[in-house]
């Protein structure tokens, strides 16, 4: 049985797909089978940001009804053989599905593959029951802002009330920069609230812009960029691998950056 | 409706159903406060459901029977006032009581109740006693006591002693950070500056005053100096 994750927030806007795109691609260049389940029915964009939008037969809904087997539904990419779509239906809502259902597919999917990863969607409603339903362990993924830390935290309390304790932070979109001159939260601001395990940082970068626009996931690239080495690392991690935090502030952590800093006080 | 969830009845324990939260709300409430209280009650304590004005369906209250039977919990005793409920529940095979709803337990001697988690965002916890937190209540969460609030921990959330409007209550915690604290009737905010020691938080005068809890009890009468 494969291992069944949930990569959520609470908050809207904070990186979930973008998270799940990655981390599906990394594992998968970890030599593990990766099925990405689109648990945001009726707002779906794990496809887009594949590129896979235009591959996409059926969907999940499809399969619960019978009108055509898992294999058909599941999208293969073409770059990465190992992993595979099972897409949202994107003319429904998220009262589609039940619960149960997604239990029954990720099951499923768990059987094939060595990691299924459900991308849930914003907000603590039925989308998001669906989507933790299935799960073993979770990620959390947040920014560095108090409004996505308290959504967080919030959410935090809701997986523990439905058995997941294995829940592990990506903080996500860091500016060291604007953290060093004090006008942003840092990494250990966001841990004191929240209490619970890094997974990874990923520091703020345009090419997550550029990647998500062109449906290249960052950890495609063959000169890993930043974000693309702290998604890799994200994965080394779920794998158990012991790998040393990025570290974000090194360019600005110079003896002018902290002298300036001191007397800025 | 300052109605607490669960408190201590004369069977074991009472657990009374809001009638005007909505199923799903309640659902979510429910599974919180007992993952939350999971070590508090005795396991295998008998439970009374008190579910008022409420229609609770077959399926609902088997929901609530797993819920409970899960934390170590055993759902006895229905009391209701819809001819509905009581009778999902004797199909169910628990035991009914439809009528008025019972006089609720004297609050005043409620055991106090033990938490040894974190309280998080979104989360209520209300009680007819004295509560003690053994970890944060980070902003967003809450807790509402008839009796003090102790919190072991960094206390950021709202804070409200003495809810029955007894101003004679306090509030300790070893960070003092709450986003707003209640005693009685009395409302405050916390100082902008956070003090790095601990504080006892009581009302003075019609004011809610923040004293170094080394200090309290030497300095308050009744102190246990």
């Amino acid at each position: 049985m494969g291992r069944i994750v949930v990569i959520t927030s609470g908050k809207g806007g904070v990186g979930k797909t973008t998270t799940t795109a990655n981390l599906g691609m990394a594992l998968t260049r970890l030599g593990r089978t990766v099925a990405l389940m689109d648990a945001d029915f009726g707002l779906r964009n794990l496809d887009l940001l594949l590129g896979l939008e235009n591959r996409v037969v059926y969907t999940a809904l499809e399969v619960l009804a019978g009108d055509c087997r898992l294999e058909q539904a599941l999208v293969r990419d073409k770059r990465q053989p190992s992993l595979a779509l099972l897409p949202a239906a994107q003319n429904r809502n998220k009262d589609a599905i039940t619960p149960e259902q997604m239990k029954q597919l990720a099951t499923l999917l768990a059987e094939k593959f060595d990691y299924v990863l459900i991308d849930c969607p914003a907000g603590i409603e039925s989308g998001f029951k669906n989507a933790i339903a299935p799960a073993q362990e979770a990620l959390l993924v947040t920014t560095p802002e108090i409004a996505a830390v308290r959504d967080a935290d919030r959410v935090v309390g809701l997986l523990e009330a439905h058995g997941i304790r294995k829940i592990a932070l990506i903080v996500n979109r860091i500016r060291p920069q604007m953290v060093q001159a004090n006008n942003m939260m840092s990494v250990s601001d966001v841990q004191e609230i929240l209490a619970i395990p890094l997974a990874g940082l990923v520091p703020d970068d345009e090419r997550v812009i550029i990647s998500t626009n062109r449906g290249e996931p960052l950890v495609l690239e063959a000169n890993l960029s930043l974000p693309g080495i702290a998604f890799h690392n994200i994965a080394r991690r779920l794998e158990g691998e012991k790998v040393p935090l990025l570290d974000l502030d090194a360019p600005y952590n110079t003896l002018m950056g902290r002298l300036r800093r001191f007397f800025s006080r | 409706m300052t109605c607490p969830l669960v408190q201590p009845g004369t069977l074991g324990l009472d657990v009374t159903l809001p009638p005007e939260w909505d199923w799903t709300h309640l659902q979510d409430v429910l599974q919180q406060y007992f993952q939350l209280t999971e070590s508090w009650w005795s396991p295998a304590s008998p439970v009374r459901l008190v579910t008022g004005a409420r229609v609770l369906s077959t399926e609902q209250l088997a929901w609530l029977a797993e819920l409970l039977q899960k934390h170590d919990l055993v759902l006895v005793n229905v009391q209701t006032e819809v001819r509905a409920t009581a009778v999902a529940g004797a199909m169910a095979g628990y035991s009914v009581a439809q009528g008025e709803r019972p006089a609720q337990a004297e609050p005043l001697g409620a055991p106090a109740l033990y938490l040894n988690h974190a309280v998080r965002s979104g989360v209520e916890v209300r009680h007819p006693g004295t509560v003690v937190v053994v970890g944060d209540v980070n902003p967003g969460g809450c807790i509402v006591a008839d009796g003090d609030i102790v919190v072991w921990g960094r206390l950021r959330g709202v804070a409200h002693a003495g809810a029955g409007g007894n101003s004679q209550r306090l509030i300790m915690a070893l960070e003092m950070a709450a986003t707003q604290l209640r005693i009685g009737r009395l409302v405050a905010r916390t100082p902008a500056n956070v003090a790095f020691y601990p504080e006892v938080a009581c009302v003075q005068g019609d004011a809610i005053v923040l004293h170094p809890a080394r200090d309290f009890g030497r300095t308050t009468p009744g102190g246990v100096f």
